[in-house]
């Protein structure tokens, strides 16, 4: 925990540290574009030496084919690159970010004329329509500004658009215009503050781009010939021959570097803007966990034979705590135990340790998980393929999500029945359809698709799936969340139904314990890591032991006498 | 007397398809009534055309004396004052970048009610009613910072401080872990009375519509199929759907 907050603490500090650098090398560029008479030892546009004049004192950088100097003209460079990219970067971002943001606002008419002319633009290409408006406008910054933004003003617009239009069906939003908020005041106080931080990083890139295109607009002769940027010293070093000669080395050179120190500048500057204005970026004010003191009670019904025995579990997430600390307890074949506690209880990393699906960062540091007496991780990633779906199964929480859109649900089933045996596709459809029988789904649902099932059906295929190869145990992690009390009552009643006549070890995991107080044979309660409570669900429910258990079955609601009063 | 909110034959349509039919409901000041049913019921659909976020097909929604499908943009909006819609998910419907303060005094920032000092007092004491107490040690936190019991209970406080007549809530418990359940939906029944506003709570959970409110109505594909006293409603269920789901909840 120490050593987390310090890391935090560490990556802060760094971020404002290169947020500073950035600050610092934008404030001596800018210093020198605008102090560039004075700074500057010459007059850019005068002969001061000899052609291809090398680095001397007088001359750091040496001089160009003329003999004007090239330090004086790194100088003065600034000013035209900073000017056209800063100008440019700000007019698209402008326009880009209006138009974007009231299209995706506004939807409707508005929105379908502004994209279409935000297409038009991006179909354009971009190198013969800048040759075109700069021909047709004549050289000259102006032109050069114009360019530039007209150019990049669309990709922004679009991006912003689609993420207006979700940030528009977000809660929050729909929140403030159901107080009665205006659009105006959406827009300002709530669209604008989350569409910042997307902005931020564009404007950068924006400016770095309007740079690049600078150069290559001065390379095509669109610059102004009086005053030279650095896209302009690098095209002038193309086009008389720096390369033949060593001057490249001071020509090419110094106005690259500066390129790149700008946009690194308003990269570190601009990261460290989104930051703050995001505040979930910050690290957040933590308390402590609390050390938990009580022992971890016990199963006593430890069966070292059954299907599913986790033994004296402890699984640790990389150095911010503890995911499980002590988890012992087991379920026999046809046997359903009930796993039930609250967010951040732990019981998700223990039902994804049965499974062998912890994440990278969780760490088993003692006990074990065993399946039919094999210990989950010890296994290899072939043994535990080979053991998933085939020994044990896992019904996920979300339905649609655990389903591919694209396939039929026959296919998906088929393709579960013929990942674990060899058999013909025929054979794997007959398997199929008897599976769709047992979780009650009729024949001709083996064509539909997943959109065209409600949740409960949904949630009728994954079991079926999960049911593909007869597995021995059975983890079902939220099975019900998402749906009504009725989809809810049923799916619960058939995973019931099922583990009796197949005899399987089913562990349901939950945070709801009336939904499963009732069919559950034994009841495991944790909280914080640690499990605070097993024993029969006339035990847990009349006669709960834990303070933890007892608040968590008073607290909820029933309409008839519940099993604490029918029991006790 | 006419009610405070009196819904006539409301019908909302997405694309064509009907979301609600013919709904007709009227909730007097001060009453509780809720709204109840399986998923697709219809029940937020009714809570979001009476909050202006849907637009009705047909019906009329008179709410305080003015016809919100008749009068202007303008007035409609004004008259959201005097109600508040809670959602479902805390997690969800809190603006991130906000602090808790800026959060909670928002409606009165939206109606221009008060100024910089009021607001952070009728702040102050919403956080209070809804026991987030020491309330100005929770002014300056932002909702990642709080759990998801708080922050349900910012929310609430949020629709206190324009001291609405009339409270929507949109599955208010169903984003968060059981045991915070009761705690928040008793907070509403606290606020309703010590308020004294009107509550339309929407729930798929009879018990605790049950525990929340005086009257039931049971809605199921977009249509009201039952409407009555709770006790009586869930005692001697006359339609058979929500015989259904009082045995769903009560186990056979």
């Amino acid at each position: 925990m120490n050593v987390n907050r310090l890391t935090i603490v560490g990556t802060r500090t760094r971020s404002q540290r290169l947020a500073l650098v950035g600050a610092v090398l934008l404030g001596a560029l800018l210093l020198c574009a605008i102090s560039a008479p004075w700074l500057a030892p010459f007059d850019p546009t005068e002969r001061v030496t000899r052609p291809f004049a090398a680095p001397s004192a007088e001359h750091w950088l040496g001089a160009d084919d003329v003999g004007h100097d090239l330090l004086s003209m790194l100088i003065h460079g600034a000013r035209i690159s900073l000017f056209v990219g800063i100008v440019a970067a700000v007019i698209a971002t402008a326009v880009g970010t209006i138009v974007g943001v009231v299209a995706g606002y506004a939807r409707g008419v508005v929105d379908t004329v502004l994209m279409r002319i935000v297409d038009v633009v991006l179909a354009l290409p971009v190198l013969p329509l800048t040759i075109v408006i700069g021909v047709f406008a004549g050289p000259g910054l102006r032109t050069q500004i114009m360019v530039i933004s007209a150019v990049l003003w669309a990709g922004l617009a679009r991006e912003l658009r689609a993420q207006v239009l979700t940030l528009r069906e977000r809660d929050h939003i729909q929140a403030e215009r159901a107080m009665g908020a205006g659009p105006g005041y959406v827009l300002w106080r709530h669209i604008a503050p989350s569409v910042v931080p997307l902005v931020v990083p564009q404007f950068v890139l924006t400016i770095k781009t309007a740079v690049l295109l600078e150069a290559s607009l001065a390379f095509l002769g669109l610059g102004d010939i009086s005053a030279a940027s650095w896209g302009s010293m690098l095209s002038m070093a193309h086009a008389r021959s720096a390369f033949l000669t060593d001057a490249w080395i001071w020509w090419v050179i110094p106005p690259g570097v500066a390129i790149a120190v700008t946009v690194l500048a308003f990269a570190l500057l601009g990261n460290a803007i989104e930051e703050r204005s995001h505040p979930i970026l910050l690290p957040a004010k933590r308390s402590r966990k609390k050390a938990a003191t009580a022992p971890a009670p016990v199963d006593p019904d430890v069966d070292a034979g059954a299907p599913l025995v986790i033994d004296d579990l402890t699984v640790v997430y990389g150095q911010d705590g503890r995911g499980a600390t002590g988890v012992g307890f087991t379920v026999g074949a046809g046997e359903l135990v009930a796993l039930v506690g609250e967010s951040g209880s732990g019981k998700s990393t223990v039902a994804a340790a049965t499974m062998g699906l912890l994440p990278p960062a969780a760490q088993i540091v003692s006990g074990a998980v065993r399946v039919d007496g094999r210990d989950v991780a010890g296994m290899s990633p072939a043994e535990l393929r080979g053991l998933r779906g085939n020994r044990i199964a896992l019904i996920p929480q979300e339905a649609l999500s655990a389903l591919d859109p694209v396939y039929t649900i026959g296919s998906q089933i088929d393709e579960a029945v013929l990942a674990h045996r060899s058999c013909t596709r025929a054979q794997a459809r007959e398997r199929t359809l008897e599976l769709l029988a047992d979780v009650g789904l009729e024949a001709d649902r083996v064509d539909a698709y997943p959109h065209q099932l409600s949740g409960g059906m949904r949630q009728r295929v994954v079991i079926a799936m999960a049911l593909a190869n007869e597995p021995d145990v059975l983890v079902a992690d939220e099975p019900t969340s998402g749906l009504d009390v009725l989809r809810e009552a049923e799916v619960l009643a058939l995973l019931d139904e099922l583990r009796v006549r197949r005899s399987l070890a089913l562990l349901i995991v939950t945070h709801n314990l009336p939904v499963v107080e009732r069919i559950a044979d034994r009841i495991a309660v944790m909280k914080d890591g640690e499990l605070v409570e097993i024993g029969t669900a006339e035990q847990v429910v009349g006669s709960p032991t834990h303070p933890y258990t007892r608040k968590l079955v008073e607290s909820a609601p029933r309409l008839r006498p519940s099993l604490q009063e029918v029991f006790s | 007397m006419s009610a405070l909110l009196d819904i006539a034959s409301l019908s909302v349509a997405f694309d064509g398809k009907p979301a609600i039919t013919d709904v007709t409901l009227q909730v007097a000041a001060g009453d509780s009534v809720a709204l109840v049913g399986g998923s697709g019921a219809g029940k937020s659909t009714v809570a979001r055309a009476v909050a202006g976020l849907v637009t009705p097909t047909a019906g009329r929604i008179v709410f305080d004396g003015v016809d919100l499908t008749a009068v202007p943009q303008r007035r409609r909006r004004a008259a959201r004052k005097g109600m508040h819609l809670v959602f479902q998910d805390p997690y969800a419907s809190l603006p991130p970048t906000l602090r808790v303060g800026d959060i909670v005094a928002e409606p009165m920032v939206i109606h221009r009610i008060g100024d910089r000092d009021s607001r952070r007092q009728a702040a102050v004491a919403a956080l209070e009613s809804v026991h987030l107490r020491p309330a100005e040690s929770f002014l300056q936190r932002y909702p990642h910072e709080l759990s998801g019991g708080q922050r349900q209970r910012v929310a609430f406080a949020r629709a206190l401080v324009t001291r609405p007549k009339l409270l929507l809530a949109d599955e208010p418990t169903s984003g968060l872990d059981a045991s915070l359940r009761l705690e928040i939906v008793d907070l509403m029944g606290e606020l309703a009375v010590s308020e004294n506003m009107a509550v339309v709570h929407i729930t798929h959970d009879l018990a605790l519509a049950a525990r929340s409110c005086r009257d039931i109505v049971v809605m199921q594909g977009g249509r009201i199929v039952e409407a009555g006293r709770a006790d009586t409603v869930l005692a001697d269920p006359a339609h058979e759907y929500t015989a259904a789901l009082v045995g769903a909840v009560s186990g056979v």
